[in-house]
């Protein structure tokens, strides 16, 4: 009986760090978000593992795709993982990180989870979910369309946000798709 | 979906053809089948994509009656334009129209002002950096707790509450909006209803008088916002995931932003109600971040740092 208590604490925790909002957003803009346990991951090609979080740092080792690793740290393009006793840097989109804390736990806790969230109970009260019973029944709401229309800015504005934001445009060339197949003209929109 | 999309065409000339009787000799190409359709105007140049010339207004916020004198009735320009793939920027904004506003007839705009503009602010950059950036674009986010977004022709753009509420800073939500502009500036629903709706809306035009323009797009949609129920091609979705990648960086924010969202919206449990829409229309998030990684490979490796915008990144109460 203690045992089987202790376990459920133990899962109630794992399910309280793996998708509690608090913590994450408590993560500083450094983007370097420490995650002390490291989240059961796996990769998703193959890709080195490096010494530094850079293409150009010197290789610990060949990590296979579907390989399980656990992810410490992540920063920018790079992510710090432990593998098999050793540690190091692969690019963050070569591996997909498990949820915090542990195995597949996130499936398992989401209901619960939700539950906790205050604002969402209440919502879930009274919205119904947009399924496409809900889509196909809608009717054209005018009032609705006009008020999105006074919301929507012009160029100017939005270059005016950007640029007290201190974003600024760079310019980086899209992504050819991966299949051969995909790269058929047909998905290349029409574009003069 | 290749297959399926190079044979609708000769599908579409024989039905055609059929309908209006003409011989199997003339259903040789999808022009002359349009051509016989439809009498052509008499002072109006053949349609050119690069040159919008229809004086209707692109996007007035009401429903719109049809215009009264016109050369080419409306129904006949719009069947035109789109079994042709090129309709101009007015219809596309008809047709988006409609579409946002049955979808709002679904579900309504979040009343919270601060939280619209600044989604229009976030969003109306990140379009700045599309190949479209003159669209009269309209971000909104909408009340329901579901997961989910969507993209209508035109530049039309919605997030739910319920994603918005997933978001942990502005460089996400600039990812989410990216991909949703990446299906706008692909044109990915108008050739849904080019290559899909063609025929049943071809059915529609032929067999009955519709009365007003409004009634002619909503044919064509369908019934109320059910088109963004109907998903788009899984190539389409990886398509619009690698712009909304680019757009993001483009736009000087973390480029692993959009993955991110991904990631954690792997983590809902897929019997989640939340989240049955959105996977039933959308590739999962772990073979649309695989797609990702592939077609990143090394290309971001000296990728410029951006911004995560967590400071200035609007929170719902």
């Amino acid at each position: 009986m203690r045992v089987v208590l202790i376990g459920l604490f133990w899962l109630a925790w794992g399910a309280a760090l793996a998708m509690g909002t608090p913590p994450r957003q408590a993560a500083g803009p450094g983007e370097a978000a420490a995650r002390p346990e490291g989240a059961a991951s796996v990769m998703l090609r193959d890709d080195d593992l490096r010494t530094a979080p850079s293409a150009s740092a010197s290789v610990v080792k060949r990590l296979a795709k579907g390989a399980s690793v656990r992810v410490v740290a992540s920063e920018g393009g790079w992510t710090r993982i432990a593998a098999g006793g050793a540690s190091g840097w692969v690019r963050v989109l070569s591996v997909r990180q498990g949820a915090q804390g542990g195995a597949d736990l996130a499936g398992l806790v989401e209901a619960g989870t939700t539950a906790r969230d205050p604002g969402r109970v209440v919502a879930v009260a009274g919205v119904r979910g947009l399924d496409e019973a809900v889509l196909k029944a809608a009717s054209f709401n005018a009032a609705e369309l006009q008020l999105l229309g006074g919301y929507a800015l012009g160029r100017a504005e939005a270059e005016q946000f950007a640029q007290a934001a201190g974003l600024r445009a760079s310019a980086l060339p899209y992504l050819p798709s991966p299949g051969a197949a995909a790269n058929n003209a047909s998905w290349k929109g029409n574009e003069p | 979906m290749k297959i399926h999309a190079f044979s609708v065409k000769p599908i579409l000339a024989l039905l055609t053809a059929a309908a209006l009787g003409i011989g199997p000799a003339r259903a040789g190409g999808l022009d002359d089948i349009l051509k016989g359709l439809l009498k052509p105007p008499p002072a109006e140049t053949p349609r050119q994509p690069t040159t919008p010339t229809a004086p209707t207004q692109p996007a007035a916020p009401t429903q719109p009656t049809a215009p009264a004198a016109k050369p080419e009735k409306p129904r006949d320009q719009l069947l035109k334009a789109l079994l042709g793939g090129n309709a101009s920027p007015e219809e596309e904004a008809r047709i988006g129209q409609q579409i946002a506003g049955n979808l709002l007839g679904a579900a309504p705009l979040v009343r919270d002002d601060t939280l619209q503009r600044y989604v229009n602010r976030v969003g109306r950059w990140v379009s700045l950096q599309s190949e479209r950036p003159d669209l009269a674009w309209h971000f909104g986010v909408i009340d329901t707790d579901d997961l989910n977004a969507f993209a209508a022709p035109g530049g039309y753009v919605f997030l739910t509450k319920g994603l918005y509420r997933k978001l942990r800073n502005e460089a996400e939500l600039a990812g989410v909006l990216g991909h949703e502009i990446g299906h706008v500036i692909r044109k990915h629903h108008l050739k849904l209803l080019q290559q899909s709706q063609g025929i049943a809306a071809l059915g529609g035009f032929l067999g009955r008088k519709l009365k007003d323009e409004s009634q002619v797009v909503q044919n064509l949609i369908g019934n109320g916002a059910e088109i963004v129920a109907r998903g788009l091609d899984k190539d389409a979705e990886y398509e619009a995931d690698r712009i909304g990648m680019v757009l993001t960086a483009r736009a000087g924010y973390d480029a692993y932003a959009l993955p991110a969202v991904l990631a954690e919206i792997g983590h809902v449990a897929k019997s989640d109600k939340s989240v049955s829409l959105l996977f039933k229309t959308h590739p999962l998030p772990e073979d649309r971040l695989e797609h990702l990684s592939e077609a990143a490979g090394d290309r971001l490796d000296g990728l410029p740092e951006g911004q995560a915008g967590e400071k200035r990144f609007y929170r719902l109460r």
